[in-house]
């Protein structure tokens, strides 16, 4: 589980949001799109224009624009991105997803679903189809699948991020790409489970074989089922009451004083 | 400066004071309305030009000064009790509205009344400056300081959690320009130890304090607008 870089590594206070140099992007923009003025890229990938002008000036070009890119020229993201050296791991061969990270990227509903499906089968019922990647809590729920307990800890040392920044990520469910690359490596996983849990590409994308979730979720018993989706229930009425606390506490005051 | 200052606290709270004009109409809230009305006495009471006018008419005596010390009284009690409550801080409502509160309020207001009496005040002035300084003076000065920054000290707590809460960001940044009203009130504690050199400090953290109470009301206020457009949409 520990890469060598995890364990002996000092920290450094490299920022997590570098994303990529702005001449090397520009290189590879040449080479797919050779003829196309950047007006052009941006209209026809969505990004804004003003957006990336600036991330070309500021010489850090965010990974999602060249996700959007590279998907508006048919190119493949994840492709794209292992072509900038700060993402070198996702060249090659592709370590396959764990079942536990398949089975983390499957929503709370769904698995919901699929206990009701299983334990209570009803003729002519539509059968269950999984709802995209990204879901609500993917970021958190990918991370407890792969952490063995000292994860945080291990990217905390390699990244140099601290730890209640790392959290702060979960609680948002995001997760900036070189920090999600860095804690798949802490944890000895494949390099794209953190991309998927973070939107930043779709399974797909990413190479995981088509109904791959759903395979792993067939493969639960149904004992495991129920503990995963009982411990994914509890996590969100826990934020859910949080969420509604905040929510009474601002009424209060708007109550009185507004 | 603190003139324009003044002028500002001032026109920033009789507007506010009007925006609650509909409102108070309607039966929402009055008491918000009532309490933004007596902050705009209070400090149309502490600017120089309206202090000799309504001093004048009770008598160049500073007795404007005395009434302008109870209406403050008043207004942090009513602030106090509205605000604790608003920012769910029961330990906050039961300090300012409790016996320990009310007695602090009494002895603090029987006080002053007693040191005000006990000067001889003739001569209009605003602020008491030009009134000979004495033990007396000071005191009387320090006791219109003491129940601002009792309250003040009574609601920092609760307001300063909500600030760090999750809610809504514009109303978190109400609050904490609330928080800093607040804050210097309670600051406004140690004016003696100001060295005189620095005297215009004093008007400054005053009206500054006044301000940022004010723009942290009508924070709140727009926070709840938007978020009920937000809700609307």
């Amino acid at each position: 589980m520990h890469g060598p870089e995890a364990s002996c590594g000092k920290p450094s206070i490299r920022k997590w949001y570098m994303s990529l140099p702005s001449k090397a992007f520009q290189r590879w923009l040449h080479g797919i799109a050779p003829n196309t003025s950047t007006a052009d890229v941006c209209r026809f990938s969505g990004v804004k224009r003003t957006t990336l002008a600036q991330q070309l000036v500021r010489g850090k070009v965010a990974e999602s624009s060249l996700v959007s890119i590279s998907r508006a020229f048919d190119m493949n993201p994840f492709d794209a991105l292992a072509q900038f050296e700060a993402y070198a791991a996702l060249r090659g061969t592709q370590v396959p997803p764990t079942d536990a990270e398949l089975v983390s990227q499957i929503s709370t509903t769904d698995l919901l679903r699929a206990i009701i499906e299983r334990s209570d089968p009803r003729e002519g019922a539509p059968a269950l189809v999984l709802a995209e990647t990204p879901h609500a809590s993917s970021v958190r729920n990918w991370v407890d699948a792969i952490d063995d307990g000292g994860l945080r800890h291990r990217v905390s040392i390699a990244t140099g991020i601290a730890p209640q920044n790392f959290s702060a990520h979960l609680t948002a469910n995001r997760l900036p790409p070189e920090l999600a690359l860095a804690t798949s490596q802490a944890a000895g996983v494949g390099p794209a489970g953190g991309l998927v849990a973070s939107g930043l590409v779709t399974e797909a994308e990413a190479g995981w074989p088509p109904g791959a979730r759903r395979d792993a979720l067939d493969r639960m018993t149904e004992g495991e089922l129920a503990l995963v989706a009982g411990e994914r229930l509890q996590a969100m009425g826990k934020a859910l009451r949080r969420h509604e606390h905040e929510l009474d506490h601002s009424n209060r005051i708007w109550e009185n004083l507004g | 400066m603190t003139t324009v200052l003044a002028w500002a606290t001032l026109s920033v709270c009789v507007i506010l004071t009007a925006i609650r004009i509909p409102s108070a109409v309607r039966g929402e809230n009055r008491m918000v309305f009532v309490l933004f009305a007596l902050i705009s006495l209070d400090i149309l009471l502490s600017i120089e030009g309206p202090y000799m006018l309504i001093d004048g008419w009770l008598g160049n005596f500073n007795l404007a000064n005395l009434l302008l010390r109870f209406m403050l009284y008043g207004t942090f009690l009513l602030m106090g009790i509205k605000v604790a409550r608003a920012f769910g801080s029961a330990i906050g409502e039961r300090a300012i509205r409790g016996p320990i509160g009310l007695a602090v309020l009494v002895a603090t207001a029987v006080l002053t009344a007693v040191f005000f009496f006990s000067m001889d005040t003739r001569g209009s002035s605003v602020g008491l400056s030009d009134l000979d300084a004495g033990p007396a003076l000071e005191l009387y000065a320090a006791l219109g300081r003491l129940y601002p920054g009792y309250v003040a000290v009574c609601l920092i707590p609760g307001i300063w959690s909500s600030v760090r809460g999750t809610g809504p960001g514009l109303l978190r940044a109400a609050s904490a320009t609330l928080l800093l009203g607040l804050g210097l009130m309670t600051v406004s504690q140690l004016f003696p130890l100001i060295p005189d050199s620095a005297e215009w400090l004093r008007p400054v953290i005053n009206y500054s304090a006044a301000l940022a109470t004010a723009l942290g009301f009508g924070g709140i206020w727009l926070s709840k607008a938007v978020a009920s457009r937000k809700v609307a949409r």
